[in-house]
């Protein structure tokens, strides 16, 4: 699968602001067609690494190559292959909605009308009202609107469902799955909150304190922790139990609860018939592997 | 062809699209040679990435369960009697362990869960259940 050559490419990116390492050593490879979840507690650098990437900020010691292109040198070209929806999401106040799609709309040649008036209708947006009378949920809409109707081969969403309702939420997922189903099309979404994304990515990229702790598969993720319950068949449980790699442990007399890393179910299973007891291997949930990976 | 994933689950999505797709195979609920619908249509039916699909097609056709025919698509290959007799029999045996390992934390003797299974069998064999209403 790796055989693409990456669109995006870090290499050792460092950035301080005054005293605080916002990026620490970061090396980062982004490869086309994915939906790439970038996960951390709020202040751990997603935002600071995002705007890397699109030459907003611009590291102090080493690389970050965008399209091929420097990030700090991206010119009109590769920019409308991007989009980005920020934070903050600043728009322009006075205009009505209606004014500010079709203002920017211009300075694109690939706007896409019809998903733009889909997306509207889906979305139950009011085109009429101003931008700056909108509730932070429909500015949050508009923002994306904005972002997604230059059809970008890149799309870059920080922390984009934060202030959405439930249900919008769970639609603006399906949308993002519907983006991807273009071709080569690529998103990165950061979120602190791993529930909200975890529907969507194929790869994950967990960060903490200006780091990146972790970045691989979300499948290859998942299969890399094991939950193994062990229960004796009659009486207690051997005192030894011969397992590697366990990170917790639980146990009673009859019974175990052991969270193992990195060890594949098969060898575990080889490992569990050498004991005499009922072992049941299972994965464990999503925000178990998470607590582990960032404590 | 209706299949359920659960998010929450730490099962991957692949993992656990392969699980229902191998059962509804082995059911007989995906006859031999019927067209799975494509990667595209099944990943907007589920809402999950189509790599995800991708990867589950491709992992069954590898366990031989599927078959790509060229520019037409996957179907539900055509299997030896053997290799679906022994599919079958390790599915089936990873259900029955674990009712085996309950009987004996729970002190019933062999006798008694055969006589139980014997009679959930019977209970729900439909030839059976037409013979006795005969």
């Amino acid at each position: 699968m790796n055989s693409e050559k990456p669109i995006v490419q870090m290499r050792k990116v460092c950035k301080r602001f005054k005293k605080t390492t916002a990026l620490d050593q970061v090396d980062l490879e982004i490869y086309p067609g994915r939906i790439i979840g970038l996960l951390g507690a709020n202040g751990a650098g997603k935002s600071t690494l995002l705007r890397h990437i699109i030459g907003l900020y611009l590291a102090d010691t080493g690389e970050c190559v965008t399209f091929g292109c420097e990030a700090g040198k991206l010119g009109p070209k590769e920019l409308a292959r991007i989009g980005y929806v920020h934070q903050q999401g600043e728009l322009l106040e006075w205009m009505t909605v209606r004014q500010l799609v079709r203002y920017v709309s211009t300075y694109y040649e690939n706007w896409n009308r019809e998903l733009e008036e889909k997306y509207i209708a889906d979305f139950e947006i009011s085109t009429k009202a101003r931008v700056g009378s909108l509730s932070p949920g429909q500015r949050q809409r508009l923002a994306i609107l904005v972002a997604i109707g230059l059809e970008p081969e890149l799309l870059i969403l920080d922390e984009p469902a934060a202030a959405l309702d439930p249900v919008a939420r769970a639609r603006f997922l399906d949308l993002l799955l519907q983006i991807i189903q273009a071709e080569n099309r690529t998103i990165i979404i950061s979120s602190h909150i791993l529930s909200d994304v975890e529907k969507v990515i194929d790869h994950a990229v967990i960060m903490k304190e200006g780091r990146i702790l972790l970045d691989c598969g979300f499948d290859e993720l998942r299969e890399r922790f094991s939950q193994v319950r062990i229960s004796a068949l009659t009486g207690e449980l051997p005192a030894e139990l011969p397992f590697e790699n366990v990170v917790y442990c639980k146990r009673s007399d009859g019974q175990a609860i052991l969270t193992v890393r990195d060890c594949p179910q098969e060898k575990l299973q080889e490992q569990a018939k050498r004991l005499d007891c009922w072992v049941e291997i299972e994965t464990l949930p999503l925000e178990e592997i998470y607590k582990i990976v960032v404590s | 062809m209706l299949l359920e994933i659960d998010h929450h689950s730490g099962l991957p999505i692949y993992r656990q699209v392969i699980d229902q797709l191998r059962q509804q195979i082995m059911a007989g609920r995906l006859s031999e040679g019927e067209q799975l619908i494509s990667v595209r249509e099944l990943a907007a039916q589920l809402r999950v990435n189509p790599m995800t699909i991708s990867k589950a097609y491709a992992l069954l056709e590898v366990e031989g369960l599927l078959e790509r025919r060229r520019g037409i698509g996957l179907f539900v290959a055509r299997l030896r009697r053997d290799q679906k007799t022994r599919t079958k029999a390790k599915l089936l045996e990873d259900i029955l362990r674990k009712a085996a390992v309950t009987a004996i934390q729970f002190g019933i003797p062999e006798e008694k869960t055969q006589e139980m299974l014997t009679k959930l069998y019977s209970k729900y064999d439909s030839q059976t259940r037409s013979q006795s209403n005969e």
